[in-house]
């Protein structure tokens, strides 16, 4: 608290010092949609005549402060009609505005349609938004819209593989995505070993993607930063609304509790119990479940509070002898106050646990294991004038490590119970963000987060032989783990190891005029945290470890550079972005490493670097029947871990190698037409260089097998990934005043059945005594039905 | 123990996945010496009769892995007893047929080969017997195969390591599984195997052997690297696995494979 009142006096000297002769006053308020209340994100608010504007907050709050004067405004929103009218300016006003879909508004007069186009003004470069509406119309798997899959599509944005609902951005690795829900941060994003992600599109009401020029307002990961908002539920009205499709049905029951002051909203979805087993004469079950709630009180103009929530699981159980249930728990409370007209703020007190349960009968043995955190933000935004606008605040986490408790689950097991040691840690931050409209065609923005990391007190924090967990065996040349040489408990509240790292910010927009502009960024962040896992997709049991004595924490720099522009009337748009990074003390495993059930797992890790660059193109039709966008991304993304002296080989020889998701070339085309009112015909087409693998150069015997030899890492490569996916969506015609509103998506993937390799084994046939390469394709040509519904 | 578990989860990806035979183009890497060196000395007997392998790499796709010939290689204990291993016709195998074993013993292998001479150590580690195997039914994924569980006591407050085969005797199949007692010091446990391809009347040969932790870690990530069918989503990435046998000569051009030695428990399982 006495950090917030340390900035808070500072900043008052500064707005105190940028007062001006002439008179000026502050227009300020939140901007709705009409027909639910709900706060609209992103919406412009641009005075023509002066050049100059802004944009609504995250919670639909916006704030400017303009010399005393007539103006015009206009109100812009992607989907929405745009209001324009005349403010005279001659005293502090607070002035709500309400949008209309301009679908719902068709028979009224439609000033412009708002469209979407690339961001000239805004110093904030590599950024991606996305609205629910437009994941939806993505063809996808089995009919299921997925966020996660629908960024892919994006420049700078690829996975794994098809059975991964990671993602990786710029050459990063899947945990260096911080991924927000409603602020909320999430440990764990997939459904069914990753075919699917956790968020329902339902209840989504904004998403965007952060792939460089990340604001000092994130930190704590060094690749992206994913921030999903959830509707808050209408206050005028009940609602409801669902889909039918082949893997999952959703409902969602959105309305009023006190009309126009509060509000609930909650969502289920579900996929069908025995959904990809079809062996019903013995009880597997592989389902998945997930619900989002909220609440939300609007108290008075100046206070707003909200109470979230989402729970999911997984449950995967194998004819009674091994079940698998994992998932994310998160609760939210939020509190947005208005301290002034031109300072908002929002307290936010979240708890996010992710937990992995395994119960394996025929060992005879069950097990647990996950993160919890605890995490209090206090963000506020400043809107000092129409030139300087600051974001301050403070954010910390503690969190609970669980790497792993076993136990025997019947008298006659062999287990001993034994409870890897949990793991604490405290991570704090404070920041400034300062958005800088230095001339008319000159924006800056420049900031700073302070982070620090405390690992606290545990029992048995293993002490090794010159505090080297790893030795190496020089006479085989081989990593070995080190036996510690002694143990320390020590108490919760003793600090072990403490890092504090400065991190800067900055970026600069210089706007050529209304249509284009360069933009230049730099940012330096650092994670705390490494997620644990040899294989390049995320698996369920996601383990986290903090950075402690054996573990530091990643450093980045990232520089972009970009030129965008809008042509023909914003019907199209180029966004062109390059990006070198680099991050320090990435971990990789030593051979042979043994992530599972293990309390060491320092001695499995050596810390190394990675580095990433690339070029983005980004070619977008915004206008028309005919709209869709074109996305190609170059890059190359290595890591490296060298040894530590000498005589040490490193991991691969010491020398740099492909990250496993290295894609050279990444092209998606995405197309959207509208045949007619009721029918539109979507498709995306990729192409992307095949993964870095690993081929074995030789064979040998040994003991009675024969053994694949490698060399060099992900020196080879899959074959090229390709796919067409087609979809159909069909709204039947309504009555103006009809509430009931339906729609059918037909859907085809992979429509000319490539078989993608997810992977290709070496290994013995044992039937034809012979050697061969088998390759792996998960998903053929898959069609897929859905029905959705609104009322 | 804990990689089997996790087959279990790609199993259900098995019903959307095909899988088929590609051909691929590989690199080949220059013909390197591989050591398949154990001795074994199986309860009961003298332990007299022992054999060394010699082989060298070959082309993946290859059907036939090449002997290493007119290699000269000998065993010596620590009384400084010298056993020589002699080649029987160019096969690559070379037999000692008066081996003298002993618990706890150290061995040290001796080979020249092509005028560079490699060198291992290794402690013949004891083994507590199977004491008995259980047959279970109807389990595993689709419920038709047949679980078998051999068991044995683990000695309480030493560290153990155990390499369990599971031998086919007709086809020769052999199935390698690595324990250790970080879970289970002190107590009765078992190792397990899944077959769904054997009729009533057919046997299983189970060795339990004892082994050291180095060779335990060893045998740990060459398994990894067999990439069985399903594949282990906590794999490791493949690399080159380096085993305990220098070359003095040469250092660069190591030899693969393991010198080891174990006292081994076998049972035969006869399927009901």
């Amino acid at each position: 608290m006495v950090n917030i009142l340390k900035f808070s006096l500072f900043f008052l000297c500064v707005s105190l010092s940028v007062v001006n002769a002439q008179q000026r006053f502050t227009l300020s308020g939140t901007i709705i949609e009409e027909s639910s209340n709900e706060t609209l994100i992103g919406v412009s608010i641009v005075f023509p005549e002066i050049k100059t504007g802004t944009t609504t907050n995250e919670y639909g709050f916006y704030s400017i402060t303009l010399p005393k004067g007539v103006y015009k405004i206009e109100i812009s929103y992607l989907g929405f009609s745009t209001i324009t009218e005349t403010i005279t300016l001659s005293q502090n006003i607070s002035k709500n505005f309400s949008l209309k879909d301009s679908l719902e508004s068709l028979d009224e007069i439609i000033i412009t349609k708002s469209s979407e186009k690339a961001n000239i003004r805004s110093t904030q470069m590599s950024i991606n938004k996305l609205s629910s509406a437009a994941i939806k119309e993505i063809p996808i798997l089995l009919g299921e819209p997925d966020i996660i899959k629908a960024i892919t599509l994006l420049p700078g944005v690829s996975n794994a593989g098809e059975a991964s609902s990671g993602f990786n951005v710029r050459g990063g690795a899947v945990d260096q995505n911080l991924i927000l829900l409603d602020e909320a941060t999430l440990y764990n994003s997939s459904h069914l070993f990753g075919l699917f992600s956790i968020f329902n599109t339902d209840a989504i009401k904004d998403i965007k993607l952060y792939k460089g020029g990340i604001p000092a307002r994130y930190g704590g990961r060094v690749a992206s930063v994913l921030d999903i908002y959830q509707k808050e539920g209408n206050s005028k009205k009940f609602h409801g609304s669902g889909g039918i499709g082949l893997v999952t049905s959703r409902l969602l029951f959105e309305g009023p509790l006190k009309k126009n002051v509060s509000s609930f909203l909650i969502s289920g979805r579900s996929s069908y119990a025995h959904l990809f087993l079809p062996l019903f004469d013995v009880s597997n079950k592989a389902y998945f479940y997930d619900i989002n709630t909220k609440l939300s009180y609007r108290i008075n103009d100046e206070n707003n509070i909200y109470l979230s929530g989402y729970f999911g699981r997984d449950v995967f159980s194998v004819n009674n002898t091994f079940e698998n249930i994992y998932g994310n728990s998160v609760l939210n409370f939020r509190w947005n106050h208005l301290f002034s007209d031109k300072l908002f703020s929002n307290l936010s007190m979240i708890y996010s646990d992710y937990t992995f349960g395994l119960n394996l009968d025929f060992i005879e043995f069950e097990w647990t294991s996950g993160i919890q955190s605890l995490n209090i933000k206090y963000d506020f935004k400043h809107y000092t004038s129409d030139k300087i606008k600051l974001q301050y605040g403070l954010n910390s986490y503690y969190y609970k490590f669980t790497p792993g408790d076993i136990k025997p689950n019947t008298e006659t097991s062999g287990i001993n119970e034994m409870l890897l040691t949990n793991k604490y840690a405290l991570e704090n931050a404070i920041y400034i963000d300062t958005e800088h409209k230095v001339t008319e065609k000159l924006a800056l923005s420049y900031g700073l987060r302070v982070s620090s990391f405390f690992r606290l007190g545990q029992d048995e924090f293993n002490i090794y032989e010159n505090d080297q967990p790893v030795i190496w065996n020089n006479t085989f040349k081989v990593y070995e783990k080190a036996e510690p040489i002694d143990n320390k408990s020590s108490e919760r509240t003793d600090i072990l190891e403490k890092f504090f790292n400065l991190e800067p910010r900055a970026a600069l927009s210089y706007r050529f005029n209304e249509n284009n502009s360069i933009k230049l960024s730099y940012n330096r962040m650092s994670q705390y945290l490494h997620l644990l896992s040899n294989t390049s997709s995320p698996t369920p049991l996601d383990i986290w470890a903090p950075s402690g004595k054996y573990i530091k924490p990643q450093l980045l720099d990232q520089y972009a550079a970009g030129y965008f522009i809008n042509f023909s009337a914003d019907t199209y748009s180029i966004e062109l972005e390059s990006f070198y990074k680099t991050i320090k003390n990435r971990i990789d495993y030593v051979d042979g490493a043994d992530l599972i059930a293990n309390n060491y797992i320092e001695r499995a890790i050596l810390n190394g670097r990675a580095r990433a660059y690339g070029l983005e193109f980004l070619f977008r039709k915004n206008k028309g029947r005919f709209k869709g966008w074109i996305a190609y991304t170059l890059s190359k993304s290595e890591q490296q871990t060298e040894g530590r002296t000498p005589d040490e080989f490193g991991i691969n020889n010491g020398s740099w190698y492909y990250t496993p998701y290295d894609k050279t070339h990444d092209v998606s085309v995405t197309t959207s037409f509208k045949l007619s009112n009721s029918w539109k015909i979507n498709t995306n087409f990729l192409f992307q260089t095949g993964q870095p693998v690993t081929f074995p150069n030789s064979q040998y015997l040994f003991n009675g097998i024969v053994i694949p030899n490698y060399s060099g890492r992900n020196e080879d490569r899959l074959p090229s990934y390709h796919r067409l996916d087609l979809a159909i969506n069909y709204t039947p015609k309504t009555h103006k005043n009809q509430s009931f509103r339906s729609s059918w998506d037909f859907g085809i993937y992979n429509v000319y059945n490539r078989r993608n390799a997810s992977s290709i084994d070496f290994n013995r046939n044992r039937g034809t005594g012979r050697n061969e390469a088998k390759r792996l394709s998960i998903f053929g040509i898959v069609p897929s039905i859905s029905y959705n519904f609104k009322f | 123990m804990k990689k089997v578990l996790f087959i279990c989860f790609l199993g259900i990806l098995s019903f959307f996945n095909c899988e088929d035979i590609i051909q691929v183009e590989l690199d080949t890497a220059e013909p390197r010496l591989v050591v398949d060196g154990t001795l074994a000395w199986i309860k009961g007997t003298s332990g007299n009769l022992q054999e060394i392998r010699l082989t060298l790499t070959a082309p993946f796709f290859d059907t036939i892995i090449p002997p290493a010939t007119g290699a000269t290689v000998t065993v010596t204990d620590e009384d400084n007893n010298v056993f020589n291993f002699t080649e029987k016709d160019s096969t690559g195998k070379y037999r000692n047929q008066s081996f003298r074993p002993t618990l706890n013993g150290t061995y040290t292998l001796n080979i020249n080969y092509n005028n560079e001479a490699y060198i291992a150590t290794e402690t013949l580690i004891p083994v507590v017997p199977i004491e008995s195997v259980e047959e279970r039914p109807n389990v595993g994924f689709a419920g038709d195969e047949t679980e078998i569980r051999a068991f044995y006591t683990d000695p309480k407050g030493v560290k153990n390591y155990y390499l369990f085969e599971f031998i086919n005797p007709v086809t020769g199949v052999r199935n390698n599984e690595l324990y250790d007692d970080e879970f289970t010091d002190g107590n009765r446990t078992f190792g397990i195997y899944f077959d769904d391809d054997f009729k009533t009347g057919d046997s299983l040969i189970i060795a339990n052997e004892g082994i050291s932790k180095q060779f335990h870690e060893y045998v740990n990530v060459l398994l990894q690297q067999i990439n069985i069918d399903d594949g282990d989503p906590f794999q490791t990435q493949p690399a080159i696995v380096r085993g305990n046998c220098i070359n003095t000569t040469n250092p660069d051009n190591f030899a693969l494979g393991y010198f080891r030695a174990s006292e081994v428990s076998v049972f035969i399982h006869v399927f009901e």
